[in-house]
């Protein structure tokens, strides 16, 4: 069963992925900052990918990117944004992730995300 | 602090007044003074020759006494009246030479005269005085010479005269050449000051010219370098001053404008989160619609429905407030046309065959690849064709289309809907308004999609326009086509999220 890790600070968001992903069949793990994200990723059992909320107060989920990057962690991670295209204040601290996907989300879109990286 | 032009012009024309004035002066004066020196000596000689006239006229006189009656009475009578005329002739004499005095010439005539009249006297006055007769050839001789000598005199005065005359010609002409030159000088002293003026201010000047262009060309860091005169310099330092001003301003501005555009990013976070929420959970409610009943199914599609329109107008809201900001920023990079409006087409499939509606695309052959920012040229697409789809009529047909336009390449959304009257064409591209027709009451949308449409294609500089008949409405996007045509071009690729 595929793993996900999925990292947001508003609960509400948190909870409906989680359900939402967990009637989709995956086995899902939460956290709600990017010190939460990075202890996820070093738990056992690993997650096959992580869904990253770009923006968290303490440790955002872009330095928590950066850390497990250079830690040399290579989970796959969706980067989850409320942010558009052209609208990020740094897009290129986006570098590393291996996708962005808006929040709202397009449901069918972020699944088929999930599969293409985490089947990968 | 230099000189400044004021100061500098008011020495010069007080140097130049004061040069001209003594120039005329001193001339006027010079040339009074010559012709009083010619009256005065014209004066002079006018005495000189009445003089000589005296001496003829004394030497007449003792002439005249030698004659008269004989005997020993007669005789002394003569001699009386001849001594009377003699001495009367030496003092006439003597004042001439008194006024001749310093005139050689003139003296040198009456000398030469007196030297005549005195031989006459002892060689023709005494002898007849004394009783006797001297020779007649001796008295024709010696008193041809005393009136050669007063001939002689008048040349001498003629000639002095004359000498008088020329030097006083000669002086006025060169004191008229002497003012005419000053006065010259004073003029060329005037044009030497004036352009010595002008080029000092030409130099700084051009630089406040400059200086000024480049404000207005929106280079506000642009500062002059203050010199030249001190009018000039304290034009440099307003201007510089008016300079830092308005970068202060428009710093200022600027960082306002960026608190904004913080403060709209900021909300729009803050408002899809939630929206993430409710919508999320009203897509897990929708999917298990099978144990709800009527009601609740009604319940989640509203819910479902409502939150689709506040995601989609947040959207729109951020994009035209950032648009009118100018930070709706696009990346253009050559973009083939016909894969753009499959895409597009494909996301909106869905819609169409919701209404029955048939989405006719066709791309013409060979059209070069288009200058142009692919994810917001497809929004604006989006916009279109979500227009076609809401105010087509039910199983009617889209048509997509591109062709070429000389430079540019046209892209055409039409549909075969009520279409639009003259005024609400002119208002069709306009915020939150809606065609006031029957249809526009069942539509949805924000109101804000064309306007929206609008910006994303001027910003390419593109040109966006409607036009409608009895039926259906046309819009039509023009874009710039690249100028290469190369065919292999590798996309850029990019991170980033994707609408």
């Amino acid at each position: 069963m595929t793993r996900v890790l999925v990292v947001d600070d508003s609960e509400t968001v948190l909870l409906m992925l989680q359900r939402r992903l967990e009637m989709a069949g995956y086995d899902v793990a939460t956290a709600t900052d990017g010190q939460g994200a990075l202890d996820g990723v070093a738990a056992d059992p690993h997650p096959d990918i992580v869904l990253l909320d770009a923006m968290m107060p303490g440790m955002s989920g872009i330095e928590a990117l950066q850390e497990m990057r250079a830690s040399g962690n290579n989970t796959p991670v969706l980067i989850v944004s409320a942010y558009r295209y052209g609208e990020e204040p740094d897009e290129a601290v986006r570098l590393g992730a291996d996708g962005c996907v808006p929040k709202p989300f397009d449901w069918d879109e972020l699944v088929q995300r999930i599969e293409e990286l985490a089947g990968a | 602090m230099t000189v400044s032009v004021t100061s500098r012009l008011r020495i010069g024309f007080a140097v130049l007044i004061a040069l001209i004035t003594a120039v005329s002066v001193l001339g006027v004066g010079r040339l009074f003074q010559v012709r009083e020196h010619f009256e005065d000596s014209s004066a002079h000689y006018a005495s000189l020759a009445l003089q000589n006239e005296r001496m003829r006229s004394t030497f007449v006189l003792e002439q005249a006494a030698l004659g008269g009656p004989t005997g020993k009475a007669g005789q002394r009578r003569r001699r009386a009246a001849f001594n009377t005329a003699a001495a009367a002739a030496a003092s006439t004499t003597d004042e001439a030479q008194k006024l001749a005095e310093g005139e050689a010439g003139i003296s040198a005539a009456i000398e030469m005269r007196k030297a005549a009249e005195a031989a006459w006297r002892t060689q023709v006055a005494k002898p007849i005085l004394a009783g006797g007769r001297p020779q007649p050839a001796v008295d024709r001789r010696l008193t041809t010479a005393v009136a050669q000598g007063g001939n002689d005199i008048d040349v001498a005065i003629g000639h002095a005269r004359a000498t008088s005359r020329d030097r006083s010609n000669h002086d006025t002409h060169t004191v008229v050449i002497l003012v005419l030159a000053g006065l010259l000088g004073g003029l060329l002293a005037a044009v030497v000051l004036f352009s010595g003026l002008t080029n000092s201010m030409r130099a700084p000047l051009k630089r406040l010219v400059d200086g000024a262009r480049n404000l207005a060309g929106g280079d506000l860091g642009t500062r002059v370098d203050t010199g030249g005169p001190a009018e000039i310099e304290t034009l440099g330092v307003a201007f510089n001053d008016m300079a830092s001003a308005l970068e202060r301003d428009a710093r200022e501005r600027d960082r306002v404008e960026r608190m904004k555009d913080d403060f709209l990013l900021t909300v729009s976070h803050e408002l899809r989160t939630p929206v993430t929420s409710v919508k999320g959970f009203a897509e897990m409610l929708a999917s298990q619609e099978n144990s709800m009943s009527a009601a609740q199914r009604e319940a989640i599609g509203a819910i479902s429905e409502g939150t689709g329109d506040l995601s989609r107008l947040i959207d729109d809201l951020v994009d035209l407030a950032r648009s009118d900001a100018g930070r709706l920023r696009i990346e253009t990079r050559p973009t083939a046309v016909r894969p753009l409006l499959e895409r597009v087409a494909r996301q909106m499939r869905n819609s169409f065959s919701q209404r029955g509606q048939k989405l006719q695309v066709s791309a013409q052959k060979d059209l070069p690849r288009i200058k142009a920012d692919p994810e917001r040229i497809a929004q604006a697409l989006n916009n279109l064709l979500s227009n076609a789809n809401k105010y087509g009529h039910e199983g009617g047909v889209v048509r997509l289309s591109a062709t070429r336009k000389g430079k540019e390449v046209a892209i055409e959304v039409s549909d075969e809907g009520p279409g639009m009257t003259e005024e609400e064409l002119e208002h069709v591209f306009e915020r939150f308004w809606r065609a006031d027709s029957g249809a526009s009451q069942r539509v949805g949308g924000t109101g804000l999609g064309l306007a929206i449409a609008k910006s994303v294609v001027e910003l390419h500089d593109g040109t966006i326009t409607a036009q409608s008949g009895d039926q259906g409405a046309t819009f039509t996007i023009t874009l710039p086509a690249t100028r290469s045509r190369a065919k292999t071009h590798s996309p850029r690729t990019r991170v980033g999220a994707k609408r």
